[in-house]
């Protein structure tokens, strides 16, 4: 924001308010929202026919599904990560980014809720987790703190955004009707009196003290899921600090795309200027390379002592059947986004931007990669299995309601963009002021 | 010359052909098989169990619903025929020895079984078991501390009982489903007197309500005998009371029985976040009683 003292308020207010959509964001949008109908109804074939439409049986019965659920928490984190630590830390450049990530950390939450009662076949049973549901059980623990993390999130991306809602407020004869009625129900209240802003703040200082350890609960109890059984793969002590650090890798990954998207397509470069990427960049290889680290303790210890049950998952993943993907998702997710953007050429807009897109899509595969080898390698292999229990490949269902699952996270915040300014206003002014 | 390479080619062909066609009908080829077994436990009235199967290659398969006649010492009356039926589901069928057969089998000390079998897809199949009469006794005897089992086995010939030798026998004591060897042994042998003895090694086994424990000595397939076993109760184990964990609280236990470490620790990190989260809910609240004051 090299520039920014020299704009006004209005120019500031001008540049960051919600836009209409043009041609291309109506295309995009719609895109999303047909590929989300097509997930719609692959889910309700699902309902109908029940579970048989996937491709899960009785070895793989977490597939896409559970893979998915583990991305969509693992992109959440990034809510925590830029929001809060950032906050706590006085980080300030990171201010442009806030509300980016915190509304991928909301959408992802949502839709990691939401594919888990898919993968349930029955979604009236997600009721017997609350009548029946076992406190021992780590499947409890993640529905706690799911939904202690969405609600956290909901209100850190609410209570910031009230003095933003006050200026829209303002605006009314340049608002859309059904516009105005959300914002007036959602901040009319909000006067920006000095008794309102020090609550505000308090409250929002308090959000960011305990989004953090909910935020590391929620990708450590997501870890345990699998750390908590004794399959090759999952058997880890070093699940938890695994996860969670591939969780803020992803997370960054999806802030850059966002950032690069917004700026891109808003006109945002007064805002999301080089220096952020610049920033962000040096997050994410730091990021990318502790993530790497907990790689090579999670695959080179098992593979040094190869421990017989260990072997059949290890040779699979390292050259067998799943070799590929598992080498695409370390060079893809890991390896080559670390060499573009540890050089300073690279921590530019677009090479940011390819390389946050592969982190994302390194990451997707690294998940299927998490999940499903180890599922076809069971601890006790059924006697006489039918051959088909030992290779999965999704449905074209299982496909269908993944890929909607992804637009569905899409689609809000494009959504969210089109009625919320994606860059805070109000806080992009009081920082130009005190400039 | 052409004409005759050609020749030479088809009847390669023909041959590889036939030799594939061959091998494919060998592949799929189900040979039908009956087993016969004899069964005497205790010296009671013996029993003969029968197996129907499919041999594939190296795999059998149940044959079931299969009809077998079993006759005895011959067949040519009805006294020879001890029982017709049908195999179950996993293609077995067990025949007690019928009364009706009682004085044929006092009349000999060996006997001679077939058991003819045939169903649908199931060729008429024959098998035969020559047997001679034979039994067990077990005699236990405890001795300053050192417990052993002495098991004696004898066959019948001409009205009499004589000493069966080079029997090879199992000593051990009766768990579910298996047999837990009384020593180190897993097999004993019969010596000259058809006797042999087995140290009891295992103390404190678990028996039932007075301490009584099932030793039980077995020859499986015999040679003459068929399968033969003889129990005795014996009051060497120790009566271990059962005591439930299912209502004790532990990591595996019913929802109401979580550990009381789990269950502080866990609302106690629910009432901590959550209070903060209703803290917040109040204070937009309070935030929105504040409208009225102007910034």
């Amino acid at each position: 924001m090299e520039n920014l003292h020299q704009l006004t308020a209005e120019k500031i207010t001008r540049d960051l308010y919600p836009q209409k959509f043009g041609k291309r964001g109506m295309i995009w949008t719609a895109t999303l929202a047909v590929i989300c109908l097509i997930g719609a109804f692959a889910y309700y074939r699902q309902l109908k026919n029940g579970l048989v439409v996937t491709n899960m049986g009785d070895y793989v019965s977490w597939g896409i599904y559970i893979s998915n659920f583990v991305f969509f928490v693992a992109i959440s984190l990034v809510g925590s990560l830029v929001t809060a630590i950032f906050r706590l830390g006085n980080v300030t450049w990171s201010t442009p980014l806030t509300r980016i990530a915190e509304i991928i950390a909301v959408s992802a939450i949502l839709f990691a809720s939401l594919i888990i009662i898919v993968d349930m076949g029955r979604p009236e049973r997600l009721l017997n987790l609350f009548s029946h549901g076992r406190l021992q059980s780590p499947i409890v623990w993640d529905v706690v703190v799911i939904s202690t993390y969405l609600l956290i999130s909901i209100l850190l991306l609410y209570l910031p955004l009230l003095p933003d809602l006050k200026i829209m407020n303002q605006q009314k004869d340049t608002n859309p009707k059904w516009a105005n009625k959300i914002y007036t129900f959602l901040g009319s209240f909000w006067k920006g009196n000095k008794e309102q802003k020090k609550i505000n703040k308090k409250a929002v200082i308090l959000l960011s003290i305990t989004i953090i350890p909910v935020a590391f609960c929620i990708h450590t109890v997501t870890s345990w899921l699998f750390a908590t059984t004794y399959r090759p793969g999952w058997d880890s002590t070093n699940f938890g600090a695994y996860f969670v650090s591939g969780a803020f890798l992803v997370g960054s990954g999806a802030v850059v795309v966002a950032m690069y998207m917004f700026r891109r397509f808003y006109k945002l470069e007064k805002y999301i200027t080089e220096s952020h990427f610049d920033h962000m960049g040096k997050a994410l290889v730091l990021l990318a390379l502790l993530y790497l680290y907990f790689n090579v303790n999670e695959y080179l210890v098992p593979a040094f002592k190869m421990k017989k049950p260990e072997e059949a998952h290890l040779s699979n993943l390292f050259a067998g059947e799943f070799a590929p993907m598992f080498w695409f998702a370390i060079l893809v997710g890991m390896i080559i986004p670390i060499l573009i953007v540890i050089n300073r050429k690279g921590r530019k807009p677009l090479p940011m931007f390819i390389a946050g897109i592969m982190v994302v899509i390194g990451a997707w595969f690294k998940r299927y990669l998490i999940v499903t080898p180890t599922l076809l390698h069971p601890f006790l292999p059924m006697h006489d299995a039918p051959e088909k229990f030992k290779h999965y490949f999704p449905s074209w269902e299982e496909w269908a309601i993944a890929m909607g699952s992804l637009a569905g996270a899409l689609l809000i915040i494009t959504l969210f963009v089109r009625i919320f300014p994606i860059i805070p206003i109000h806080e992009t002014i009081e920082e130009n002021e005190i400039k | 010359m052409k004409s005759n390479n050609f020749i030479r080619l088809s009847a390669v062909v023909a041959l590889f052909l036939t030799a594939s066609v061959t091998n494919a009908q060998d592949s799929v080829v189900k040979e039908p098989t009956v087993k016969l077994s004899y069964y005497s436990v205790n010296n009671t009235i013996p029993y003969l169990l029968v197996k129907t199967q499919f041999k594939e290659g190296k795999k059998y398969t149940p044959a079931a619903n299969i009809s077998v006649q079993v006759n005895m010492d011959g067949d040519s009356t009805e006294v020879n025929l001890l029982g017709k039926f049908t195999t179950n589901e996993n293609g077995e069928a067990k025949l007690i020895l019928p009364v009706s057969s009682q004085s044929l089998w006092n009349s000999a000390s060996q006997h001679h079984f077939k058991a003819t079998a045939s169903g649908k897809n199931f060729e008429s199949t024959e098998t035969e078991l020559g047997i001679t009469k034979s039994k067990i006794s077990i005699d236990t005897s405890s001795d300053s501390g050192t417990k052993s089992v002495t098991a004696i086995v004898s066959e019948f010939k001409d009205g009499e009982w004589f000493p069966a030798k080079d029997v090879e026998l199992k000593i051990g004591i009766s768990r579910l489903n298996s047999l837990l060897p009384v020593g180190d042994e897993e097999t004993y042998t019969t010596d000259s007197s058809g006797t042999v003895t087995a140290e009891f090694k295992k103390d404190s086994m678990p028996g039932d309500a007075k301490g009584n424990i099932i030793l039980l000595v077995k020859a499986d397939d015999n040679e003459f005998y068929g399968n033969i076993s003889a129990e005795k109760s014996v009051p060497w184990g120790v009566y271990k009371k059962y005591e439930s964990n299912f209502n004790k609280r532990s990591l595996f236990a019913t929802r109401f029985r979580s550990p009381v470490w789990l269950i502080a620790m866990a609302y106690s990190i629910i009432a901590g976040v959550w209070g903060v989260l209703i803290y917040l809910i109040f204070q937009i609240i309070k935030i929105r009683k504040l409208r009225k004051i102007a910034a």
